[in-house]
């Protein structure tokens, strides 16, 4: 197993000391460590650890606890205390942390299958939600199934969970609630373990084959570099989808903020959505996850260009630190620490630049194979 | 000696001013095709990129402003509508297909070919028989130009498309099975009585990548390629569609859909946005449940702003087209060589040219290998839906661009062709061909399984 940088481990306690207090359950992997000591990073077993080290653990962490979600909001219906309620707000929390470092990587069967607006559309459609709320229409699982995407998924639990601005209280939960969000929350489940299988070596037709393959029978990916290049692809879409949607629109151009346009405003749990996405990118660049780490694309850049992985491996600790500048919730943050966002934006910009020109480049010019 | 130089020097003289006059008088000639790579399908609108987001590139050139307005597009056209009245996308509906353009248009390709669900990406077009007043389709009553298949919670929805296939196993004459579905299409749950008599024809999406650059192609350069009589007496016409321009107000030439029924980006998007979304704008400003019990009553139209509408606009107009792959393998050229001998290239035309457009350089003069001729032929039978689109019969379709087709398969997984998605495979796709196209079916037929194998590796370079 190889040894986590220092530096990476002082930031994440910075991060972690500077924001609200988490439970940082992590789920046991049930695989080894990969051993990656004194063997040479190679394209081959880049792509390999990518899927053992990296993705498959991350969707079945995900998978674990959105069934402790599940859990706890059947919990919170049997006994519907504000201690209950407290809990099944940190199981989503704990949900929506793995969710948003596997972001970083959004294709495969979770792009394919749209498993990702399934469970993570965004705005919310209220109106409907509320008139769905008012009648009489049965809540079953296949009834939620059947929604649009906007009244399922991450965000009408968080809406449910939370209430607006964060008000939500145990006693105003209503049974019809209750019964909305267990089917909701068991659809997520479905989602994240099918999402999971998708991945699964032990399933037919499973994702890590069409990566593991690559270039050597894989019909997705005919050569290694296309799979290497999906992967960087992915991390720069994430890197723009934050610093220039997710924490863009809400701040608006000349001081036109609008809360409403924030993504995870009722559980004021935007900026950390933010910092999980950019450290899911760190996650794939060094291929580290839960302490474990692989061979990596950083050991590849690093062995042939070390100003560019210099470069890249700044931008990445930069960006990931710097959201410790935003202290207040990011729907207030808008429109009190505006530079402060703008800075990370900053950040962002240049971690985009890095992976969408001069990694891809990279690629391109160095991946052969 | 001297004499010879003299007339000599004459000459040269005279050719120079010979080539003074055909440079004021005409275009220089083309640069000869052997100096450009085949591999820059969009010309310098190219992206190497064949990962799943192949067709999601802006072009390379944009400055600031136009990568802003870029991105802004780009954020509509994935964001998610939901019911009004809402702070942000308000005015999904009330009848509707889908939430997004995105939802049909994954990746910026196509969606999926069922009816209903939340990936669903096909949808009906209906009609009574007959012309409107500009020579385009006649709405049903109660229904309009489209079966929207969702309404909110507490309205019903137009109708339930029911989808189901008949699967026959034909064989090539070395043995070699395939298996063709031909859909047949059913309107169940309909919220009131559809009358007699009405047409209907399946449409799934196309990839909306490479358009800006059809759109830049001239008229001229379109009608050229058109043989409406077939004077030429290969079998094959082509004949263009002219259709009415919600923004001109004026009949023009069809460019986009499977019936070359739309004029341009601008009406094609903000018909989507009106027949598929429920989202009026400038061009649609009337909601498509205007007159039916379903309609929300709100005085919010039109629901999209004209900056948004052109935001979305631009961001089609700007997309980049993916760089073919494998161009100089061995197979691939051997299947290109196929394609042309089986005449598939008369209406999947390689190469057109965009016209000067000195107001957008990056769109300008540009050599494009879009494979399609934008124009109508009669398919056949098997394809025919009956139902005459302005001046398109129910057998007649635009030939679709075959830029990107080879990438499907990994931007909009799992890939379907075809206009309501019925063929699962490329060869499957060339086996539906009939009408204009029967003699190249034919020919494709007769080939050696591993000629076949070739002509499917050509497509997929593409």
């Amino acid at each position: 197993m190889k040894k986590l940088p220092i530096v990476l481990l002082s930031v994440v306690l910075l991060t972690a000391g500077c924001r609200k207090p988490q439970t940082t359950t992590t789920i046991t992997s049930d695989i080894p460590p990969v051993t990656t000591e004194g063997s040479v990073a190679t394209t081959e077993n880049v792509l390999r650890d990518f899927a053992d080290v990296l993705v498959n653990p991350n969707y079945r962490d995900l998978q674990a606890n959105a069934l402790l979600l599940q859990q706890s909001v059947t919990t919170l219906g049997a006994s519907r205390t504000d201690a209950n309620l407290s809990a099944a707000q940190n199981a989503w929390r704990l949900t929506r942390a793995p969710w948003e470092n596997c972001e970083a990587y959004l294709f495969g069967p979770v792009e394919d299958q749209s498993y990702d607006p399934t469970m993570d559309t965004w705005p919310l459609d209220r109106t409907q939600l509320d008139s769905l709320l008012a009648s009489s229409n049965n809540l079953t699982l296949a009834d939620i199934d059947a929604l649009p995407d906007a009244l399922k998924g991450f965000h009408a639990v968080e809406y449910m969970l939370f209430g607006l601005g964060g008000q939500q209280r145990a006693d105003s939960i209503s049974a019809r609630d209750m019964a909305y969000m267990t089917s909701l929350t068991q659809s997520i489940a479905n989602t994240t373990t099918t999402l999971r299988n998708s991945w699964d070596t032990t399933q037919p037709g499973n994702y890590t084959v069409a990566i593991k393959k690559a270039g050597a029978g894989s019909t997705i990916y005919t050569n290694r570099k296309a799979a290497i290049q999906a992967i960087v692809t992915a991390m720069a879409n994430i890197c723009s989808e934050v610093g220039t949607g997710k924490m863009e629109e809400p701040l608006g151009q000349n001081g036109h903020a609008d809360s409403t346009l924030d993504e995870s405003s009722f559980s004021h749990n935007s900026t950390t959505d933010f910092t999980n996405n950019i450290k899911g990118i760190k996650n794939v660049y060094f291929c580290t996850y839960n302490g474990v780490a692989g061979h990596s694309l950083h050991d590849l850049v690093a062995a042939s260009n070390k100003s560019l992985d210099n470069q890249i491996t700044n931008a990445i600790y930069d960006a990931v630190g710097s959201f410790n500048t935003i202290s207040s919730h990011y729907e207030i943050a808008i429109y009190t620490q505006r530079t402060q966002i703008q800075a990370v934006q900053a950040k962002l910009a240049t971690l985009q630049t890095l992976l969408e020109d001069d990694l891809n480049n990279w690629v391109i010019q160095n991946i052969h194979d | 000696m001297l004499q010879k130089y003299k007339s000599r020097t004459a000459l040269v003289t005279a050719s120079f001013a010979v080539l003074l006059l055909l440079t004021m008088c005409r275009k220089p000639d083309a640069f000869p095709s052997s100096g450009y790579d085949e591999r820059l399908s969009g010309g310098v609108n190219t992206v190497f990129d064949a990962t799943s987001h192949a067709f999601s590139n802006p072009y390379p050139g944009l400055d600031a402003a136009e990568t802003a307005l870029h991105d802004l597009g780009d954020s509509k056209f994935e964001a998610t509508f939901v019911t009004a009245p809402a702070p942000v996308n308000s005015g999904l509906g009330p009848l509707y297909n889908n939430v997004s353009c995105a939802s049909c248009h994954h990746n910026d390709a196509n969606g999926e070919p069922t009816a209903g669900g939340p990936k669903s990406a096909l949808l009906i077009r209906v009609s009574m028989p007959g012309q409107d007043e500009h020579g385009g389709p006649v709405p049903v009553p109660g229904f309009g130009l489209q079966i929207e298949d969702k309404a909110p919670i507490g309205k019903q929805p137009e109708a339930t498309v029911d989808i189901t296939y008949n699967y026959q196993t034909y064989s090539f004459p070395d043995g070699e099975t395939y298996e063709l579905r031909k859909p047949i299409f059913t309107l169940t749950n309909t919220y009131t009585g559809l009358p007699g008599g009405y047409l209907m024809s399946p449409r799934v999406p196309l990839p909306v990548m490479g358009l800006g650059m059809l759109e830049a192609v001239s008229e001229n350069d379109i009608l050229a390629n058109a043989d409406p009589d077939d004077k030429d007496q290969d079998g094959i016409s082509g004949r263009a569609n002219y259709v009415w321009d919600p923004d001109t107000k004026s009949t023009r030439l069809g460019r986009f859909g499977w019936k070359a029924n739309v004029p341009s980006i601008l009406a094609q998007v903000a018909g989507a946005l009106s027949n598929d979304i429920g989202i009026t704008s400038r061009l649609a400003p009337i909601e498509t449940s205007y007159g039916q019990p379903q309609d929300d009553g709100l005085k919010d139209d039109p629901e999209m702003p004209d900056s948004v509408l052109n935001a979305i606009d631009f961001y089609i107009h700007t997309l980049s087209v993916p760089a073919r792959r494998d161009v100089t393998d061995p197979q691939v050229v051997r299947g290109k060589t196929l394609f042309k001998a089986a005449t598939c290239s008369r209406c999947h035309l390689e190469t057109l040219s965009t016209a000067t457009d000195v107001a957008f350089p990056a769109i300008s003069n540009q050599r494009i290998h879009p494979y399609t001729d934008m124009l109508l032929h009669d398919m056949g039978g098997s394809l025919e839906d009956g139902r005459p689109d302005y001046l398109a019969s129910g057998a007649e379709w635009r030939t679709p661009p075959l830029w990107g087709v080879g990438l499907y398969e990994r931007v909009a997984s799992p890939a379907h062709y075809m206009n309501d998605g019925r063929a699962r495979t490329l060869m499957e796709a060339i086996m539906w061909h009939g009408g204009e196209a029967a003699g190249a079916k034919a020919y494709v037929t007769r080939l050696s399984k591993t000629d076949r194998d070739a002509l499917i590796a050509f497509l997929k370079s593409l």
